[in-house]
């Protein structure tokens, strides 16, 4: 029947990986596995002073006697960290170029990534920071942003140009020792941006960074630093693929958030890195860690997610709401296909008074895949009359998937009132027919209503992820009507 | 006497001993820590618990046979080292009521045959270390209500019920716990067979710096299983009301159908109230849902019966009442109901900041 | 344009159209009327070909050919519009999304151009305010949270931007207020056509004055147990089932 067709045609949606080829650019590495000499040597070829060193070898000491943690619902062989690269970067780059001197190569490569570095880009009034694998090669609108006072640049730029604010922020809120895979991060990351927006300042442009794994064998440690002054404003906008390989590669990113009194930041992930295959060969390991610190008053941290790929994911946007009446949301839709393992979800933090939250969890699972919402709302004592509200949607596409939902609610204040709400539930057959009777196919019909499933999210995308987002959803969105 | 399960024993005695006193660090015991309160010694060598009954359609039987089944660790330890033990069969009906007079440690099996009906009251009045593990198996059609009364009392009070049910039958259970140093009890049921239902009620009223902890698992290994748990706490002083419930739906146990409700009311600046509502979805012909919520005590209600001339104390007691209602209405026993609702009268006082 | 022989079928393994047969050539409107649960939906469902309705035998021949070999939306595509006693709510999905995609979805499987956003609001603007559907009613998710009234408005506002040839309509005057019964009658009127039929499924003859039928036939137990014409929708208004179910049994 018809409607059987349709479980294979929408499990067939996410597995079309565009993004699988591999760029053939010499590259320069650190020599295989992981020592003190390797944090060394990735610092010394960062240039990088002595207090950031150390910062990395005291990372580097912790994390050798920590454990990987195990609690997530996700399975996979043993990783060796000794039969990894820990720094790739492309021949041939010297330090300063503008995008005409960007090899052509690069450039085809963000072509086909869909990036739009070119004169689009101009119009749609994005500034790209493309990180290559672990150096920033190319970085447009600086002038503008200048103007405005913003600084966006690679965080190793960061770390020469302005390490006092480096040094302030870093690490300040992911502490270098938090987990296994954010103090592996702090010794060896390589590359990743910083973001400083100044008093009172709206960012005048959506900022945006793809960021892709290209070299094989090679982890891709990106370190992200957010700062948002007092009274500002910053939309940040990140995109990730990666090519199809055998292998399985690790990706352990860091990314600190830091909203002072008044400040806003709205943070949008798409994520597709490669899923692997359909019989779960390969794929990326996506173990991120990324935390926001409404560190002042009236400021507001925002998280959106679009999670399609990667083999595994591990990751748990979260904020600590600090500052009194801080605001802070995490807009999550997670789809898994095949053998992909999702276990994602959200922490919120209410440490101050009036403070709210808002969750909104979309789960999609098909093939033989698992995808767990993992989160966790606490409210401290003097969080006074703190407001969550969570709604937890799981969709099962097929007979052999999973969908996982543990949520935490921790209360320590009377006042203070927590919402939870969750569904596990499968398309619904009236739905599904009642498209197919106004002649609509059934993969056009799922993904209507997976759409519709996830509409809540994806309103919270800027426009132009949105679009990007709609289609990985495996949606039809075509035009403007509606 | 029993080789297999001596065998089972010693295997549970070495599987205990081997973890350990549970504690926060285990995820299962994230919000209960065991470990300020007893070593696994004092586990070990528990006092029998004795106990009065009153059981009418049962047959007694020495429970030294049968699987060994049990929710959790503390579970295993009964299971391990409860010299006493009690064996409850019932052919047709039966009713029993059971009071454990002191603190130690037991081991219970309660089985009914297919079509059999059980009804079984059990009071767990706590005091020292009190460990009762109870087995509980349902035959075809198959129906047994349990009352699980466990007044305010001192130490450490863990109740371990496993329970399996077989096709079309159902159990039912309402618990009402008024708190302890720590107060657990853990449920495990499986729906077996086809049709197999579970429904679940439950309220905790604790003052002062006491504790409750209400873990549930039920586990829908069978297709058109129908399980429902509502949980209500109210947490005052320094007191710590927690509920874990965890729904799981195995492979192929499609048209599995199942709702969770958790609710908590904190009425104090130093009380705790925490929830954990999981599910774990295998299959997709299901509907599943839970929903979890606290809160204080809602103000336009309060605000409204104080305008109506109802003093703020009573118009809190008729508003706590009212959040408790709901699951006392699903217990079916009359008289229980109403040794329920005395029980949290007595509660009342205490847990909104009266003497 | 429709020929049903002898059509058994079931749902859930049980049969609940036994012997059904019925004949209805374009330029013809046909009423089919009967008690609840004597099947009428079930007919309804099995012609548009809803998964789990089972034909067990007997069969169905549209424009010449054999309609269980078709898919749902292959049927839609030719032309077969079924406006649902039941409309269903689809969370998220903007409702002129909706029609555009299932538009579109239509004329491309006719090897027609797709419609532009523009073009498609053109047609729905056009028909919706004769339905007096709102605006704003089309910037909402599909059918949801609209009243009954506002659902069988809906289901019109389709069949006349779908423009089927063979329309089926389970129940749509139910839950209409006069005015509204007087709107959707108008809307099928408008649509008759030589080339279209109709199967217009009702309890009361009342939409029968404003649509006034060629055939009408009484549904019974799974069977079509009377025919007659427009009168005897009268009849069966003043008398009731249960005499002429009494007398097919
Ligand atoms: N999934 C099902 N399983 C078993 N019986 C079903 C199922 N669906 C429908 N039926 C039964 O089939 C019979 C016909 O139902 P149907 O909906 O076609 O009736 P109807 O003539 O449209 O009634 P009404 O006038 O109330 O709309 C009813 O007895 C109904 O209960
Ligand atoms: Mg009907």
């Amino acid at each position: 029947m018809a409607a059987v067709e349709t479980r294979e045609k929408v499990s067939a949606l996410a597995e079309k990986y565009k993004y699988g080829f591999v760029t053939d650019i010499e590259m320069e590495r650190a020599p295989k596995g992981l020592s003190e000499d390797t944090v060394r040597y990735i610092s010394a070829k960062k240039g990088e002073p002595d207090w950031m060193l150390a910062w990395r070898l005291s990372a580097f000491r912790r994390w050798v006697e920590m454990r990987e943690p195990n609690w997530a619902r996700v399975h996979y062989p043993k990783i060796d960290y000794q039969d990894a690269y820990y720094y790739a970067a492309p021949k041939n780059t010297p330090a300063k170029q503008s995008l005409d001197e960007v090899d052509p190569k690069l450039l085809e490569t963000y072509n086909k990534l869909g990036i739009p570095l070119s004169e689009q880009m101009l119009l749609a009034g994005v500034a790209v920071d493309a990180v290559f694998d672990s150096v920033s090669v190319a970085t447009t609108f600086k002038a503008k942003l200048n103007e405005a006072g913003v600084i966006f640049c690679p965080i190793s730029e960061a770390i020469r140009d302005h390490p006092d604010l480096v040094r302030k922020y870093l690490g300040t809120v992911v502490p270098v020792t938090d987990n296994f895979f954010s103090t592996l991060n702090s010794a060896v990351f390589s590359d990743g941006t910083f973001v400083f927006v100044p008093k009172g300042v709206r960012c005048p442009m959506e900022l945006s960074t793809y960021f892709r794994i290209n070299a094989s064998e090679t982890g891709q440690f990106e370190r992200t630093l957010i700062i948002a002054d007092e009274g500002s404003y910053v939309s940040y906008l990140e995109g990730c693929t990666a090519p199809k390989r055998d292998e399985n590669q690790l990706h352990a990113a860091v990314v600190e958030l830091v909203a002072l009194d008044g400040a806003e930041i709205k943070y949008s992930t798409v994520q597709n890195w490669y899923p692997g295959d359909e019989e779960g060969k390969g794929g990326i390991y996506n173990f991120v860690t990324k935390r926001g610190d409404c560190r002042g008053r009236d400021s507001k941290i925002s998280w959106t997610q679009v999670e399609t790929g990667s083999a595994i994911t591990w990751k748990y946007p979260s904020c600590i709401l600090r500052g009194d009446n801080s605001v802070g949301e995490f807009y999550s839709i997670a789809i898994a296909n095949h053998y992909q393992q999702a276990d994602t979800g959200t922490k919120m933090i209410h440490l101050g008074r009036n403070t709210r939250s808002r969750i909104v969890s979309k789960g999609i699972s098909a093939g033989r895949a698992q995808n767990t919402y993992r989160g966790l709302v606490s409210v401290h004592p003097k969080a006074a009359n703190a407001r969550n509200h969570t709604q937890c949607d799981s969709l099962l596409i097929g007979k052999q998937c999973g969908a996982h939902t543990v949520p935490y609610i921790e209360s320590r204040n009377p006042s203070a009132r927590i919402e939870h709400e969750a569904t596990t539930s499968k398309i619904a057959e009236d739905q599904l027919f009642y498209c197919l009777q106004r002649g609509i196919n059934p993969e056009e019909a799922v993904a209507l209503i997976v759409n519709g499933f996830c509409k809540e999210v994806l309103q919270q995308l800027p426009m132009e992820f949105a679009v990007e987002a709609q289609k990985l959803v495996g949606i039809s969105l075509e035009g403007s009507v509606g | 006497m029993n080789v297999a399960l001596d065998a089972r024993r010693l295997k549970a005695a070495e599987e205990f001993r081997a973890a350990g006193v549970p504690h926060r660090r285990m995820e299962a015991w994230k919000y209960s820590d065991l470990r300020p309160l007893i070593d696994a010694e004092q586990v070990a060598s528990a006092p029998a618990a004795q106990w009065s009954i009153e059981a009418e359609g049962v047959e007694l039987f020495d429970p030294a046979a049968g699987e060994g089944a049990f929710a959790g660790i503390m579970g295993e330890a009964s299971l391990a080292f409860a010299t006493a033990t009690l064996g409850l069969r019932v052919k047709a009906a039966g009713r029993v009521r059971i009071a454990f007079a002191t603190p130690g440690q037991a081991r219970l099996r309660i089985v009914l045959d297919d079509g059999a009906r059980l009804d079984y009251v059990e009071s767990a009045p706590g005091g020292g270390l009190q460990n009762i593990g109870t087995e509980i198996v349902l035959g075809r059609g198959a129906r047994m209500t349990h009352a699980r009364l466990a007044q305010r009392a001192g130490g450490a009070r863990i109740g371990d019920v496993s329970v399996t049910v077989a096709e079309g039958g159902c159990y039912r259970l309402h618990c009402a716990d008024f708190g302890s140093d720590l107060s657990r009890l853990e449920l495990d049921i499986k729906l077996r067979g086809i049709g197999a239902q579970a429904h679940l009620s439950g309220t905790s009223v604790l003052a002062q710096g006491l504790h409750a902890d209400v873990t549930t698992h039920v586990d829908h290994a069978a297709g058109d299983t129908c399980s429902t748990q509502l949980f209500k706490l109210v947490a005052a002083d320094k007191a710590r009301a927690v509920y874990q419930g965890r729904i799981t739906v195995r492979q192929g146990a499609d048209g599995s159908d199942s709702r969770q409700t958790a609710k908590g009311l904190l009425l104090a600046e130093r009380a705790e109230i925490d929830l954990k509502p999981e599910l774990e979805i295998f299959a997709d012909e299901v509907k599943c849902a839970h929903g979890a919520a606290v809160g204080d005590l809602d103000a336009d209600s309060l605000f409204y019966l104080r305008s109506r001339g109802i003093a703020d104390d009573e118009a809190r007691a008729l508003l706590i009442r009212a959040f408790l209602a709901e699951p006392l209405d699903e217990v079916e026993d009359e008289a229980m109901r109403a040794a329920l609702w005395a029980a949290i009268e007595d509660a009342l006082p205490g847990a909104m900041g009266q003497p | 344009m429709l020929e049903i022989k002898d059509l058994h079928a079931a749902v859930d393994g049980k049969e609940i159209l036994k012997g059904l047969s019925l004949t209805v050539n374009a330029g013809e409107v046909h009423a089919i009327m009967g008690p609840n649960g004597s099947g009428k939906s079930t007919l309804s469902y099995v012609l548009a070909g809803r998964a789990g309705y089972k034909i067990t035998s007997g069969s169905i021949r549209y424009r010449g050919e054999d309609l269980a070999a078709l898919a749902p939306e292959e049927r839609a595509a030719k032309g077969i519009f079924l406006a649902m006693q039941y409309p269903v709510e689809i969370p998220g999905v903007t409702t002129l999304t909706f029609l555009k995609t299932a538009l579109n979805a239509q004329r491309r499987a006719r090897g027609e151009s797709e419609l532009d956003a523009m073009g498609v609001l053109k047609r729905v603007r056009a028909r919706a305010s004769e339905l007096k559907v709102s605006e704003e009613m089309l910037k909402r998710a599909l059918n949801v949270g609209f009243s009954g009234g506002e659902k069988k408005r809906l289901e019109i506002l389709q069949m006349a931007l779908f423009e089927p040839r063979l329309a089926i309509l389970d129940e749509t005057d139910s839950g209409l207020d006069i005015d509204a019964l007087k709107l959707v009658a108008e809307g099928v009127n408008a649509l008759r056509a030589p080339e279209r039929a109709m199967l217009v499924i009702t309890h009361y003859q009342r939409l029968l004055q404003y649509i006034v039928p060629d055939r009408v036939h009484v549904l019974s137990a799974g069977r079509i147990v009377r025919e007659g014409g427009p009168e005897l929708a009268h009849e069966l208004e003043a008398k009731g089932y249960e005499d002429i179910v009494r007398s097919a049994a």
